[in-house]
């Protein structure tokens, strides 16, 4: 057995976060979302998309040192990941259903999404502050690029982007403690270049395609790993963009 | 100077400057440039290092510190330098496992495309099946019919009833075909009009196909080959 954890996926409210981080102080917190060396499972569809089949396979293999999950099944999510909170469930596990719809009026805040940070560092600390807060200070950039989407579970294709890229869509909205804020998401500097991302699969292949249309963005999505046209055609935009 | 455009089936080479391939035959020539097609398997044959290069199949064979270029910007690149006058287009290249487009508007960059994903219904198919029912692929007549072939898998499983049925190969094929074409103008997001690059340049029966729902202007094989020269 490993060291004993706290799973989760989305964006819990930092309340129950705060809660379950007492309860279980020696535990580490795991984002199932994420890549951790899972086995594939056969449980989910093959036209699930990669980060719900992760939630899947992560739970499976990390199911002896899991000692509660705690889910995201409001409108921060997705159907799918409320979904597979209630097969997982059935299945035995200990569970937590979190909602995170609700904010206040505080002015939004993103000092990573605009920050001189390489893209994939900006999304990481955006996802690992969801469990641990950090008070770093963050230089500005004027961007040159635009990343609109989630967090992929292939950050690999991130390195093509310079540190001059601004992060928008739903991983800005995590930032901004405002996950489910539908307005928020949709929102982008017009006069940007900006790539619009979804997961193969995910419903938000319809904002992206749609937004990347509206804004001459380039739409693209990503199943497991970008391919070698995926990434091309990354480069060729911003070439030409 | 030697560039190569090295796609999956067949490899567009230029030669410039007085350069040359001693062992291959040119297609043609113009302004000091030679053109030569050959198969891509049959590269390594050539012992022959090149100064540029595209496409999948072109990375063993460029000298040391070159790096291949991106497809799409080769066709960005050779359509300019073919077309120096077009300021707002389309040009739309088909190769044997993909599709990719690139537009402009006032002289400046609109839109790309690239699939690869489903490009089970590109040239290396035709290629096939015309060799798998012993067809020649340039006599082949355009049908005012088509097979939807947006999956490739039952396109082809259209052919396979329409030839159990009929025993009509040449028929079967080209419905195939003006399915491939009809998924090209819309993936292309639907133009007046195309440019086309690449070996379906050659197949009337695609460009009439694809003449039944934009204009189309041939630029031929070596529009990819001609942007690279822009580019090292």
């Amino acid at each position: 057995m490993g060291k004993k954890k706290i799973g989760f996926w989305g964006v819990p409210k930092p309340e129950i976060i705060k809660e379950y981080r007492l309860k279980y102080p020696n535990d580490e917190f795991v984002d199932l979302c994420m890549l951790h060396g899972a086995k594939k499972t056969s449980i989910l569809p093959d036209t699930t998309c990669k980060i719900i089949s992760n939630i899947m396979d992560n739970a499976i293999h990390f199911k002896d040192d899991l000692d509660v999950i705690i889910a995201s099944v409001g409108q921060e999510k997705c159907d799918s990941g409320r979904f597979v909170s209630r097969i997982l469930k059935d299945m035995g596990y200990n569970m937590v259903f979190s909602t995170n719809e609700n904010y206040n009026d505080a002015p939004i805040s993103i000092p990573i999404s605009t920050s001189n940070l390489p893209l994939g560092e900006k999304i990481t600390k955006i996802t690992a502050n969801i469990v641990e807060k950090d008070n770093t200070q963050y230089t500005y950039c004027k961007p040159q690029f635009g990343f609109w989407g989630v967090p992929p579970n292939d950050f690999e294709f991130l390195k093509l982007f310079p540190n001059e890229t601004h992060v928008f869509g739903w991983t800005r909205c995590v930032e901004a403690g405002r996950p489910a804020d539908t307005e928020l998401e949709m929102y982008v500097d017009e006069n940007l270049p900006t790539v619009f991302f979804a997961q193969t699969f995910c419903n938000k292949m319809q904002l992206a395609k749609y937004l990347a249309k509206k804004y001459g963005g380039l739409f693209i999505d990503v199943d497991d790993y970008a391919t070698n046209s995926t990434k091309a055609k990354i480069q060729a935009y911003m070439r030409l963009g | 100077m030697l560039y190569i455009d090295a796609g999956t089936s067949f490899s567009k080479i230029m030669a410039t400057n007085g350069d040359t391939m001693a062992s291959l035959k040119p297609i043609c020539e113009s302004e000091n440039k030679k053109f030569y097609i050959i198969r891509s398997s049959e590269i390594s044959k050539l012992d022959t290092k090149f100064d540029g290069g595209t496409g999948h199949m072109s990375n063993d064979y460029l000298k040391d510190g070159i790096e291949v270029e991106n497809e799409i910007l080769a066709l960005a690149y050779g359509v300019k330098k073919l077309r120096p006058e077009l300021s707002t287009m389309t040009v739309l290249d088909i190769g044997s496992r993909d599709t990719k487009w690139v537009s402009f508007k006032n002289g400046k960059y609109k839109e790309l495309d690239w699939n690869t994903a489903c490009a089970s219904a590109t040239g290396a198919t035709i290629e096939m099946l015309c060799k798998f029912y012993n067809v020649d692929a340039q006599t082949l007549k355009a049908n005012k019919d088509k097979y939807p072939v947006t999956c490739g898998v039952f396109g082809m499983e259209k052919i396979m009833d329409e030839i159990s049925k009929t025993k009509n190969v040449e028929t079967a094929i080209a419905k195939y075909i003006h399915g491939i074409a009809f998924n090209a103008w819309n993936f292309a997001q639907k133009p007046e009009k195309i440019y086309l690059s690449g070996g379906f340049c050659e197949s009337e029966c695609f460009v009439k196909s694809l003449e039944n729902y934009c204009e189309v202007e041939k630029l031929g094989r070596f529009v990819l080959v001609c942007g690279l020269e822009e580019q090292y």
